[in-house]
Order: C-alpha cells, then sequence, then structure tokens
C-alpha cells in the first residue's frame, strides 16, 4: 500500500500477483480482466473519483489497504463503475428497479431487471460528478438530501434516494422495495413518490404480511402473489414473460452466493485473528446478498475467489490489513447506520458481523417445488423480520457463532420500528448470551456521526 | 348548553371501570384494542367485553413508555407503553386480553413491547397494505377467521353467527348514529360542539355497546327536538376548521381548546378517533368475509400506503368531507415520529391548495411546550379564515 498526503495508490509491488487473478463476469456475458481493473484502480480511478482515494480514517467508505486481497480491489472497481454499468445496461434496455431493506433480489434479476439498494443508488448518483474531493462529495451528498428532507418530511431517517430519482439523475425506472416490518419508511418514503414530478416512474409495493407470517399458510401465499405480481410489472417494462423456470434459474444463483457467503464467514469467524479487517469483511459478507453491485454474476464471480483467499489467511494464521492484536470483537445490530470501522480499528477493536443484510444472506430458498411459493416461505423466515424473542435467538446465535464481546445496537434518528425495539431486543440478547450491550442513536441526518464513533470507542475501550 | 344525556353519559362513564371489575369478577373477560381494522363485532360478538385503549395528552406518562419503546416513536404508542408499565388505568388494570393490528408498525410494534415486558397475551391482527387488491381481501379474511379462533379460545365458545348478525346490525346503528350527530353538530345553531361529539365518540370506547346505542339515540333525540332539522352552513364571523392527521385519542385536547381559544370552530374531521371509522362501512354479509372485506373497504388509513394520488379513497373522502361541512381551512396535526401523517403533509397542503382550501399543519407532542407558538400559529390561521370569509361575502 502507499499513501501520500492521505491520498491512497495502489502499490506497483502488488500488480504481477493481482494480474494472474480471475476475471470478473458479468451478466451480460462480457468480463473485466484484472489487467483492465488494475488499469482502471491506478489511472482511471484516482483522476474521475479523487474522494475514493481520500484515505483519511475518518472517511468510514475510504479504500481498504488490505491490497493483496483481489476481491477488495475488485469491489472498488464495480463500486467505482457503477455508473458505467448502469447507463450501459439501460441502454441495452435493461430496466433498473429501486429496492430497500434486507431483501433477496432474485425476482428483480428473474424478470431481467437490475434491483439497486439506496446506497448503490447512493453510488450510482455520486459516480456521476467527476473531480470531487472528500470535502466536495460531502457537500455535494447533504445538498441532495437536504431536497428530499423538503419534499417529504424532515423526520425521514434517511431520504431512500428520493432525490436522485425524482430529479432524474439516476434514471431508475420502478421502484418496487418490499415493506416489511423492519421499517416504515420503506411504505411511506415509496408513497411519496407519487406526489413527485416523475410520473414515469413506475410504483410497486411487494406487502411482507406481520406476525408470524411464516407459519400461516394465507400469508405465504398472499405474498407469493406479491412476488408473481411484481414480476409482472417489470415485464411490463421489458416486454418478456418471466416464466417459473426463470425463477427458479434464478433462485439457484442466488442461492450459490447465499451459501459461499456463509461458508465464508464460517472460515472468517473460525479464525484465531481476523483474517481481513472490518470493511473488507462486510463488503464480502454482503456481497452474499447479490445485489451489492448492481450485477449478481459479478458478485458470485468475487465470492467464488475470494473464498480461497479467506481459507489461506485462516490456515497460515494471517491477520487482516489494520487489525490490532486480541482485537475486540464487536457484533452490530439495528438497520442503515453503521460505525466507522476504520475508527473501531484504532482503538483496538473490529466489528465481526452484524445482523441488517445477513439475515436474508442466511435464508438459503428451496429449489424444488413453485418457485414463488418457496421464495414466498424464505423471505417470510427472515430472522430480522420476527418477533422479538425469535429475532434475538438467531442474533445470539449469530453472536457465538462470531465469538463477540460485545453488541452494539444502532439506529438512525427518525427509525422508528429499529428503534422501538431496540431496548427489548438488547435486554434478550443480554440475558441470553451475557455479553455486554449498548444502544446509540445515529443522531439526526448524520450531522453528527463523530458522537457516535466517539461512544463505540468508548465502549470498545471498556471491553479490552 | 349542554344536553342532558351528555350529563348521564358522564356519570356512566365514571360507574365503567367498576362495573367492568364486577364482571371480570362474574368471570367475564375484558379485550384491550387498538388500531384501526379491528372488527370489534366479532369480540361483542363472543360476550367478550371490548374495550378502546389508549389515551394522549399525558407527557408523564411519555416519558415512562419511552423507557420501554423509544424516544423516536410516536407519542401516543410511548404513552400507550407508559399505561401499562405504570398499570394505574382502571381499563389496563382490567384487560385479560390485549387485540392490536398491524395497519401501523409503531401500534405493531407497541404490542410486541407490551407482550414482551409486561406479560401480557397479546394476538395480533394482520392488515394487508395493498388492501386493494382482491387477494388482499382474502388474506385478510384468513386473518379475522385466525384471529376469531384465538379469540374463542379465550371465550371458551364458538362463534354464533346468528349473535354475529345482531352484533353487526347493532354497531351498524351505532355508526348510523354517529354519522348523523356529525352533521348536528357541524350545523347552524348546533346544540352539541364538535368537542362533545368527539367526548361522545370516546364514550363508545368503553361503555357497553348496547348501552351506548341507546345513550346515542337519546342524544339525537334531543338534538331533534331542539335543533330540529339540521342544517350545515357557514355563517358570518365563523372560522370553520376541519381537523385531519395524526390520531386525537381521548385526553389530548392541546390543539383543541387552542383551537377554541382563538376563535376557531371545528366542524369535522377525517381522524381514526373520529369520524372516519364509523364511515362507509358496509358489511357485504354476515360473516367473518364480510366482516373482512367490510373493514377493508372502509376510507383507509393513512398507515396503509397508496400508490395512485389519483384514485386514493383518502383524499377523496377528505375532500368530500370539506365539502359536507362547510368548512374553510384545514388544520393537520401530526405527531412528532408519526411517519404515516407527516410524510404527507406537504402533499395534502398541495393537493387542497388546488382547490383553494388552506391548510396550517401543525407539528407536535403532548409536552405543553409548544402551548404559545401554536396558538400564535393558529390565531393567524382563524384570523386569516375569517377574513377570508368576510372578502368572499363582500365580493
Ligand atoms: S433507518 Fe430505519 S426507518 Fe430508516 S430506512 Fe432504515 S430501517 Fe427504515
Ligand atoms: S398512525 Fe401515527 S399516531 Fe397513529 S400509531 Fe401510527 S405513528 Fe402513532
Amino acid at each position: 500500500m502507499s499513501v501520500s498526503g492521505n491520498v491512497f495508490r495502489y502499490p506497483e509491488e502488488i500488480r504481477d500477483d493481482f494480474l494472474q487473478t480471475a476475471d470478473i463476469q458479468f451478466r451480460d456475458g462480457s468480463k473485466a480482466s484484472p489487467a483492465e481493473v488494475w488499469h482502471y484502480l491506478t489511472e482511471i480511478g484516482p483522476k474521475k473519483y479523487p474522494h475514493i482515494y481520500d484515505y483519511s480514517n475518518y472517511y468510514g467508505r475510504k479504500i481498504s489497504g488490505d491490497v493483496t486481497l483481489p476481491f477488495s480491489l475488485k469491489h472498488n472497481y464495480l463500486i467505482m463503475t457503477m455508473d458505467e454499468r448502469m447507463t450501459k445496461a439501460k441502454q441495452n434496455g435493461i430496466p433498473v428497479v429501486f429496492v430497500q431493506g434486507g431483501q433477496s433480489v432474485d425476482p428483480y434479476y428473474a424478470a431481467g431487471a437490475i434491483a439497486l439498494r439506496p446506497a448503490s443508488v447512493g453510488i450510482w448518483a455520486s459516480c456521476q460528478h467527476e473531480g470531487l474531493n472528500l470535502n466536495q462529495e460531502e457537500v455535494r451528498r447533504a445538498n441532495q438530501k437536504e431536497k428530499a428532507y423538503r419534499a417529504i418530511s424532515f423526520e425521514v431517517c434517511q431520504s431512500a434516494g428520493y432525490e436522485n430519482i425524482q430529479e432524474g439523475t439516476v434514471p431508475v425506472d420502478m421502484i418496487a422495495p418490499y415493506s416489511c416490518l423492519r421499517c416504515s419508511d420503506v411504505s411511506y418514503g415509496l408513497e411519496a413518490h407519487r406526489h413527485g414530478k416523475r410520473k414515469d416512474v413506475k410504483l410497486f409495493l411487494a406487502d411482507y404480511p406481520l406476525d408470524h407470517q411464516k407459519d400461516k399458510e394465507w400469508a405465504i401465499t398472499y405474498f407469493a402473489e406479491n412476488i408473481r405480481r411484481l414480476i409482472e410489472s417489470i415485464d411490463e417494462l421489458t416486454g418478456g414473460k418471466t416464466t417459473a423456470e426463470d425463477l427458479r434459474k434464478e433462485i439457484k444463483l442466488h442461492n450459490e452466493g447465499r451459501r459461499l457467503a456463509m461458508e465464508i464467514a464460517d472460515l472468517w469467524w473460525s479464525a484465531e485473528v481476523p483474517p481481513t479487517n472490518g470493511k473488507d469483511r462486510r463488503d464480502l459478507f454482503q456481497m452474499g446478498g447479490m445485489e451489492l453491485h448492481g450485477d449478481p454474476e459479478a458478485s458470485l464471480s468475487l465470492l467464488r475467489e475470494a473464498k480461497g483467499y479467506i481459507a489461506e489467511r485462516v490456515k497460515k494464521g494471517q491477520k487482516g490489513f489494520g487489525v490490532s492484536d486480541n482485537p475486540v470483537r464487536i457484533f452490530v445490530c439495528g438497520s442503515c447506520v453503521f460505525p466507522n470501522e476504520y475508527r473501531i480499528e484504532e482503538v483496538g477493536g473490529i466489528v465481526v458481523g452484524n445482523d441488517n443484510h445477513w439475515s436474508d444472506i442466511t435464508t438459503i430458498v428451496e429449489e424444488d417445488g413453485d418457485p414463488f411459493y418457496n421464495l414466498a416461505k424464505a423471505v417470510l423466515s427472515y430472522p430480522y423480520e420476527q418477533s422479538i424473542k425469535e429475532r434475538a435467538k438467531w442474533t445470539v446465535e449469530q453472536i457465538k457463532r462470531s465469538r463477540a464481546d460485545g453488541v452494539l445496537f444502532l439506529y438512525n434518528w427518525g427509525c422508528n420500528t429499529q428503534s422501538a425495539v431496540a431496548r427489548a431486543l438488547v435486554d434478550e440478547i443480554k440475558r441470553e448470551s451475557g455479553v455486554p450491550t449498548l444502544i446509540i442513536e445515529h443522531e439526526q441526518q448524520g450531522t453528527q456521526s463523530e458522537q457516535l464513533q466517539n461512544r463505540v470507542n468508548a465502549f470498545v475501550e471498556m471491553l479490552k | 348548553m349542554a344536553l342532558k344525556t351528555l350529563e348521564i353519559i358522564k356519570k356512566r362513564l365514571e360507574e365503567r371501570p367498576k362495573e367492568i371489575e364486577k364482571a371480570r369478577r362474574e368471570g367475564q373477560k375484558v379485550v384491550g384494542w387498538q388500531g384501526y381494522n379491528i372488527p370489534e363485532e366479532i369480540i361483542y360478538a363472543l360476550g367478550l367485553i371490548p374495550v378502546r385503549i389508549g389515551v394522549g395528552g399525558d407527557d408523564r406518562m411519555v416519558e415512562i413508555g419511552a423507557r420501554y419503546i423509544s424516544t423516536k416513536n410516536c407519542v401516543f404508542v410511548r404513552e400507550t407503553v407508559g399505561l401499562f408499565a405504570e398499570n394505574n388505568d382502571p381499563y389496563v388494570q382490567n384487560t385479560d386480553i390485549l387485540a392490536f393490528d398491524a395497519t401501523c408498525l409503531q401500534t405493531y410494534r407497541t404490542a410486541e413491547i407490551i407482550q414482551y415486558y409486561f406479560n401480557k397475551e397479546v394476538l395480533i391482527l394482520g392488515v394487508p397494505r395493498n388492501f386493494y387488491w382482491p387477494e388482499a381481501k382474502v388474506y385478510f379474511t384468513k386473518e379475522v377467521e385466525y384471529f376469531t379462533r384465538r379469540l374463542e379460545k379465550q371465550a371458551g365458545k364458538k362463534l354464533n353467527y346468528q349473535i354475529l348478525a345482531d352484533t353487526i346490525g347493532l354497531y351498524d346503528r351505532i355508526r348510523n348514529a354517529i354519522v348523523t350527530i356529525y352533521t348536528y353538530q357541524a350545523a347552524a345553531g348546533n346544540y352539541l360542539s364538535w368537542e362533545e361529539t368527539y367526548d361522545l365518540i370516546h364514550a363508545g370506547y368503553y361503555l357497553d355497546r348496547r348501552e351506548y346505542l341507546s345513550l346515542l339515540e337519546q342524544v339525537l333525540a334531543e338534538l331533534r327536538e331542539k335543533q330540529g332539522q339540521p342544517f350545515i352552513e357557514a355563517v358570518e364571523g365563523e372560522a370553520r376548521i376541519f381537523l385531519s392527521g395524526s390520531v386525537l385519542p381521548p385526553g389530548d385536547k392541546k390543539l383543541i381548546k387552542i383551537i377554541q381559544e382563538v376563535g376557531g370552530r371545528i366542524v369535522g374531521d377525517d381522524l381514526w378517533s373520529g369520524l372516519i371509522p364509523y364511515l362507509d362501512v358496509k358489511i357485504p354479509e354476515n360473516s367473518l368475509q364480510g366482516l373482512a372485506v367490510g373493514y377493508l373497504n372502509r376510507t383507509p388509513h393513512g398507515a396503509l400506503p397508496y400508490l395512485d394520488l389519483d384514485t386514493d379513497r383518502r383524499i377523496k373522502r377528505l375532500k368530500e368531507l370539506i365539502q359536507t361541512f362547510k368548512a374553510q381551512g384545514v388544520i393537520y396535526h401530526t405527531l412528532r415520529y408519526c411517519d404515516p401523517y407527516t410524510f404527507k403533509a406537504k402533499e395534502t397542503k398541495d393537493i387542497l391548495q388546488k382547490e383553494g382550501i388552506p391548510l396550517l399543519e401543525i407539528h407536535t407532542e403532548y409536552a405543553g411546550s409548544d402551548f404559545e407558538a401554536i396558538r400564535t400559529r393558529v390565531e393567524a390561521f382563524v384570523e386569516m379564515l375569517k377574513n377570508r370569509y368576510d372578502e368572499e361575502v363582500a365580493v
């Protein structure tokens, strides 16, 4: 790794090894060779997106310095090329659908669309602005968000890309999230678009029934109908006709991603010392959701390659870059807000897992039988969306498997449904696992994340 | 000018907790419920005592509730949790079973918290968000059937469909009486104010429903005698206000008092705690399916998202009610962290503006600290409405 004046550069010494690694395979059959990736990361990226190369620890999304993990470099490449890739897909007539919450994206891809969550839409919008330094990029983001707060309400927890979609900066064709227990803003944020100026964006809500939903046949049947209608709505955009077989195939593909992520998690958690830093871990586990890059095949090719590297490091007892000796292991619960992993590592901690966007990945969809029904049943079984006790039981299992020393429950200001159960969940976790816990609210619109970080760091210090 | 029957109701409300206690001693069970889509008819038909729980306006109770649920939940649900934490409210003390629906996710969470911390038996009724789909009606019917099976267990008996039919008839009469009383309160020369009507509705949360109907009918008889045929018209010097937005439960009178103090006259509402649950209820058949469909076809609660503005029945109904009650402006009340209504405030304002109806959003909690600030804004709004009336009459 090389850093000069707080600007990151990929070191030439790793180039040759990197060029020996696998291509990234894309859904449209195209590929990106390691040479292309390398060229992009070392020549194009630094000019186009200087803010991404800012190496201050205060920048939570900064590039991981673990340069000998090829998937980490390729992940950055996929992030930086989001605008180019989405623009290309749109030119090829592929609709882009905005989704939200921890949900499987199998049906969207089965119907021939791309499904993007708020973070990915934010990346896409960000990638449209070249040459900005970190400060300029943050000002740009804040200004954009302000527009959404004005248009909807200043009490929205986060704007869920409303501003970018309504302004047409990201040409999303459809907004079609699942409603779910985790979040009330999903439904009302979606509804707010009906009043926006863009009338060409299709709106659809996949209605997630609540309360012991996974044990009720009628709830599963109803949600299966929602998936069917969701696919039909996407078909109206593409002009195609998605079959049950298309969905089954897609489920198989996504199951592979989910399984790989779980296998990698098992390896990672079994290691004496953490084989990657927290940022790489999070990206890697989350790839199992197959939505991070807007291209499931690309995510899958990274996962396939990553598994070997993680296994190797675990075997050798090699520690991830930036991780201290014997770090305090933290498990994060809650939603839509994450501590800065680099800052945690600075004080001798590491985030070893999180519940959000993991519960869906750990739910494998049955492959035989009616795929609509199977998918509905799986989605309604996500542990995160169950009752307090059930969710806590699953969370405790993850805490034990990841050998966490402490649990942080974080929620955004304005996040009604997560904040509502924060104390109950944490009380139950404490009772069942004995692990120390801390609840922190992320201040309104992210303006005081420093305060959040200080409290997180104090918690880590306390656990040492 | 208070009606005699209102005095009787007041007295009966004072006696009611003891009466419920006695009924429980004699083996009857009380179902405390909260939500928008729970068909109360089923509870009553099973011989259980329905009580609609949840009050507002007490900041201390909100504070207590927030220790269990969070400060980022609306004050109504925080106060509901507070009621259970403190356990002093006679209706809360006398609740055997709780029933909540999943219309608003915060109500759902409240049910979870009460179950978790206060060890209460809670039944939840799932509510579809795509409520206008035929499949959603099937889903909701199944939910209502499942809900009924669990209530039957509590009641120790099966639902008798003849009793259900009679109960639906009883409730239809209650609904019709309330709708008619609303016309009287909004009319010229009214003997009953909107606030008294609001209290009258809330009396029905606690009193036995048969007795409640007879009291409503007495109120109507008195009104007919004193007021004759009601005629709704705007009168000079009035600022006729329509209330919309988040719930104003029993006990939350801050905004109502302010409006009245500055000379506004509330003439109608589309509140969850007001008129709206009693409107447009057409139970197509005396069965659980009939109830499910009838409830789902009412004007939807704001917590159920609807994606097409042009065909939104809630907005259509809002416009109609403003017309019916000859309201000149809308005060749109939003409780902090009530996303279902807060997110729609600007949209509603824009829509009504196109119809020439001004809207004032009041975003508040139960604390009294914003009393003066709200008063100043409401006063200016009321003045504006009065001036508009004068200008319109002058033209
Ligand atoms: S922070 Fe909470 S309310 Fe906001 S999008 Fe996330 S889960 Fe939903
Ligand atoms: S609709 Fe609003 S006021 Fe009512 S329970 Fe939900 S959040 Fe609270």
